[in-house]
């Protein structure tokens, strides 16, 4: 008799031959079987679907704004009218204005067009901000820019982190001592006072140094900056597990049979720290389009006149009472890019090892 | 009736209308009294202020409009300005001088003598060499207003090597007479309202050169105590000042201010009735709101918000490339977008608060006009840089400026910097930055602070360069410094600085596009709300309800 599942990611070998007909179990692999844990996840894989939808829509931003806005994030539309439902509405109507007759000043609000849900034949779906520019076509542009600089950081910081955890846990000594107290330094700094200070030293002339050259407001910045801060959030545990790891049978065996060093960290201890590194890298990448954003907010991440979704919440913000939307939209797809990142991420972990316990800690 | 009779009661009677005519005519005077001298009658307790931000409180550092607000009543300079509304705030009047002073003939000597019985708030007597102090002070500390300074005699030697024991060879100073005579290496007409400056305030003698914030002994109505930079300072009375016809005392007994960055928060405590008043910039969105729920002073200071043109640097050292992007603004648009209306289009370098301010209208909206000025100066498709502070106002304005200069057939990108580093990289020789956003408010109502300042081409420097512009002009320099000579602003003398401006914008190394004006926000609370041109909100008119 098919004993009952406890869990739902964990599959014993009776449940998996119940479910294949009473055949003869085979060999699976740990992939096949993360596989399948994961697509009975269903809430992993929606959110897994919403995220690529959201990459394939911010992918596709210069083709939404030729075609169908007809302008770029950074055209200004300040004077214009636009026509919503037939009827001629201006990008940005009331305001203050001066008058001469009086020599004094008429005070009120200025107003900006809200969204037009394709009211306006695709033109401002998501409304203006208050230069008039056009919210969905930089709510997507901006989208691109987060997630180049999320997934770009997370690349890189997973590399880095990665080599730096296998040579410290491999070797030990004086090697790990000096590895382990440069994740020591990194992690004494709050993230984002360390990133807004290294964001602002590099806004001004940019890098140039070591054959490198990137200039002031290059996305490669907050990429950068970002992927050097985060470190030791992947690299401390990952060198924890490696230590452990070093210490098994099968390294010794390997070692004993003249394995070199570089043949023993990629070709033992790395595969056995993939499923940590894959669960690592899907949060860290939520992790670094929140920090972009804040960092885009406090005026250190993505610079204007660029999109990000952080800096379009910073610009939003002083006209939250008059168009609210200018910082809500933005907000939403921060909230859902993440949410569903750190839904996939977690039912990566468990389907790939449910036991473990991965998480990014600040 | 006897005869004798009859005369007492007629002096009886003459007896008491004089009585009764003294008692009008004392009644008469008091009822003139009461007028004469409102801030006897008006004053009240405690005044909550919120401030966005204050640099210093120490008068040889300050440098913003809000910490000079809080200075001009703590610290007192040998002249100051009219407690009085509009243009007459400008005048010059005596401080801590008995009078103006004398000039020589040469518009090289200026002699004061201080008012008898000055005391600082410790008690400790005012001295004549303090003001001496105060000027090697700001030199030793470096303090941010020193360039004014270094036209007294020795003081640019002084400048090179100062020491606590150094000498500024032209401030002679005596004590015992109260005398004040300082010496000039070359005529300067602004000099009376440099030595306004609150930078020229007295500080007691061998007043530490660190920076001193709100601890330094005051000398004005009100004296700094618990300034903490997070949170705010009070101003109390100071009980040794003496007001004279020039310096009231402030209405308010005291003064407390609470420093907020975030205008929102700021703006919501005068309406929640947590503070009086307010002079955080209102978000447009919240501005009629802000209106309907307290008392919006618009206040109308000297400013001006330009983009500058690098003439120096390609495409910009094309005169048709400079005067194409003046065409190619919009300014009254950009007065909406970028403060929601608050602020008047201008083409000029001066603002409208001066007597010499000639209105200029050549560049008006021309999009088109300026695209053909670019092909013809065949700069179509020439890559810009265009250069902006990190504050959204900056950000905003520039990205407009980005816009249009694409529209024109330019190649530009915006470059946005720090705060705190932005002046000094665009200053910078070495940064070729192109073109830019700026601004200026003036430091003193004279046009030497402004076109010799920016615009003159014998003050550049390969850093720290005021002059974004780079520009030079022979004749206009040569003006320039013809003018620094000229001690009063008469007609005449105006009429050339108007000369100077025309021919400086026939050049458009320029596109100025606003005159920007600040609310001050009260709340319903608050009455007889008076503002000092230069200074802001005036403690000595202002009451409650």
């Amino acid at each position: 008799m098919a004993e009952p599942a406890t869990d739902l990611t964990l599959d014993s070998a009776s449940l998996l031959a119940a479910e294949e007909h009473e055949v003869a179990i085979v060999g699976r692999s740990p992939w096949y079987l993360a596989w399948r844990r994961l697509r009975r996840n269903w809430v992993a894989l929606v959110s897994l679907g919403v995220f690529l939808v959201i990459c394939v829509a911010c992918a596709l931003a210069p083709v939404y704004a030729k075609h169908l806005a007809h302008t770029g994030p950074n055209t200004v539309h300040a004077g214009d009218t636009v026509i919503v439902s037939g009827k001629p509405t201006p990008v940005i109507g009331g305001g203050s204005h001066y008058d001469a007759k009086t020599n004094t000043f008429v005070v009120a609000a200025p107003s900006y067009l809200g969204p037009t849900w394709w009211h306006a034949g695709g033109r401002f779906v998501l409304g203006t901000d208050n230069l008039g520019r056009d919210v969905a076509v930089r709510l997507l542009y901006g989208g691109r820019n987060s997630l180049k600089v999320g997934i770009g950081s997370a690349l890189l910081c997973t590399l880095v982190a990665v080599l730096l955890a296998l040579l410290a846990g491999y070797n030990g000594g004086w090697i790990d001592w000096v590895i382990s107290r440069f994740f020591d330094l990194i992690w004494a700094f709050p993230v984002f006072l360390l990133a807004i200070a290294l964001s602002t030293a590099l806004a001004i002339n940019g890098f140039h140094h070591f054959g490198i050259s990137i200039e002031p407001g290059s996305l490669w910045i907050p990429t950068l900056v970002i992927s050097y801060v985060l470190i030791p959030y992947i690299g401390r545990p990952l060198r924890g597990q490696i230590l452990s790891l070093r210490e098994k049978e099968f390294i010794e065996a390997a070692i004993g049979q003249g394995a070199g060093p570089l043949r023993v960290m990629f070709s033992d201890v790395l595969p056995n720290i993939v499923s940590t590194v894959l669960v690592f890298f899907t949060l860290i990448i939520a992790t670094n389009i929140l920090t972009e954003a804040g960092l885009s907010f406090l005026g250190a991440g993505v610079r204007p006149p660029d999109p990000s979704w952080g800096n379009m919440i910073a610009s939003g913000e002083d006209q939250i009472q008059t168009a609210p939307w200018l910082a809500l939209i933005p907000g939403i797809a921060i909230v859902l890019t993440v949410l569903s990142l750190n839904l996939f991420g977690d039912g990566l972990r468990d389907a790939l090892d449910p036991r473990a316990k991965v998480r990014i800690e600040h | 009736m006897t005869a004798r009779k009859r005369g007492t009661w007629l002096l009886g009677l003459v007896a008491l209308a004089a009585g009764i005519s003294m008692m009008v005519a004392a009644y008469g005077v008091a009822a003139t009294r009461s007028h004469a001298a409102p801030q006897q009658t008006q004053k009240f307790g405690t005044l909550h202020a919120v401030l966005d931000t204050v640099d210093f409180l120490d008068p040889q550092q300050a440098y913003t409009g809000q910490a000079w607000w809080a200075m001009w009543n703590v610290y007192e300079t040998l002249l100051t300005y009219k407690h009085v509304d509009g243009p007459a705030g400008y005048q010059l009047v005596p401080g801590l001088a008995q009078s103006l002073p004398k000039i020589s003939s040469n518009g090289r000597v200026y002699k004061f003598t201080l008012r008898k019985g000055l005391k600082y708030s410790n008690g400790k007597k005012l001295l004549a060499s303090d003001f001496k102090w105060a000027i090697k002070r700001g030199f030793l500390a470096t303090g941010q207003g020193v360039g004014f300074y270094t036209d007294i005699a020795g003081a640019e030697a002084y400048s090179k090597h100062p020491t606590k024991g150094g000498n500024i060879s032209g401030i002679i100073t005596n004590n015992k007479k109260r005398t004040i005579t300082i010496k000039l290496s070359k005529p300067r007409g602004d000099f009376l309202t440099i030595l306004a400056l609150i930078f020229a305030a007295p500080v007691p003698a061998n007043t530490s050169t660190a920076i001193l914030n709100g601890t330094i002994p005051a000398s004005g109505p009100y004296r700094i105590t618990g300034y903490d930079p997070n949170r705010g300072f009070t101003m109390v009375r100071n009980r040794y000042f003496k007001p004279t016809k020039y310096i009231p005392r402030g209405n308010p007994d005291k003064v407390d201010v609470a420093l907020i960055g975030d205008a929102n928060a700021a703006t919501q405590r005068v309406i929640s009735g947590q503070a009086d008043y307010s002079n955080a910039a209102i978000p447009p969105d919240r501005i009629a709101t802000a209106k309907s729920k307290g008392q919006l002073v618009l206040r109308q200071t000297a400013n001006t918000y330009y983009f500058w043109m690098n003439i120096r640097e390609a495409p910009f050292n094309k005169l048709k490339v400079r005067q194409a992007v003046n065409y190619a603004l919009n300014r009254g648009t950009m007065q909406k977008i970028v403060w929601g209306g608050l602020g008047q289009p201008t083409q000029n370098v001066l603002p409208p608060t001066y007597p010499s301010y000639q209105r200029l209208t050549t560049y008006s909206y021309n999009l088109n006009k300026a695209k053909q000025l670019i092909t013809q100066a065949g700069a179509k498709g020439a890559k810009v840089t265009v250069w902006a502070r990190q504050v959204t106002d900056s950000v905003d304005a520039a990205t407009y400026y980005t816009a249009q200069l694409n529209a024109i057939g330019l190649d530009a990108k915006l470059n946005t910097l720090p705060r705190a580093t932005y002046y000094s990289t665009i200053g910078n020789v070495a940064t070729h930055a192109q073109t830019g956003w700026a601004r200026w408010l003036e430091d003193y109502p004279h046009p030497l602070d402004w076109f010799d300042v920016l615009l003159n081409g014998n003050r550049i420097t390969d850093t720290d360069n005021n002059n974004y512009s780079w520009y030079t002009n022979k004749k206009t320099n040569a003006e320039i410094e013809n003018l620094k000579k000229s001690q009063v602003l008469t007609p005449a003398v105006n009429a050339r600085w108007a000369k100077v401006e025309k021919e400086i914008m026939a050049q458009a190394p320029w596109a100025p596009w606003s005159n920007r004006v600040f609310p001050e926000y009260f709340s319903k609370k608050m009455g007889c709300i008076h503002v000092q041109r230069l200074y802001g909100i005036d403690l000595a008119r202002l009451c409650k309800k």
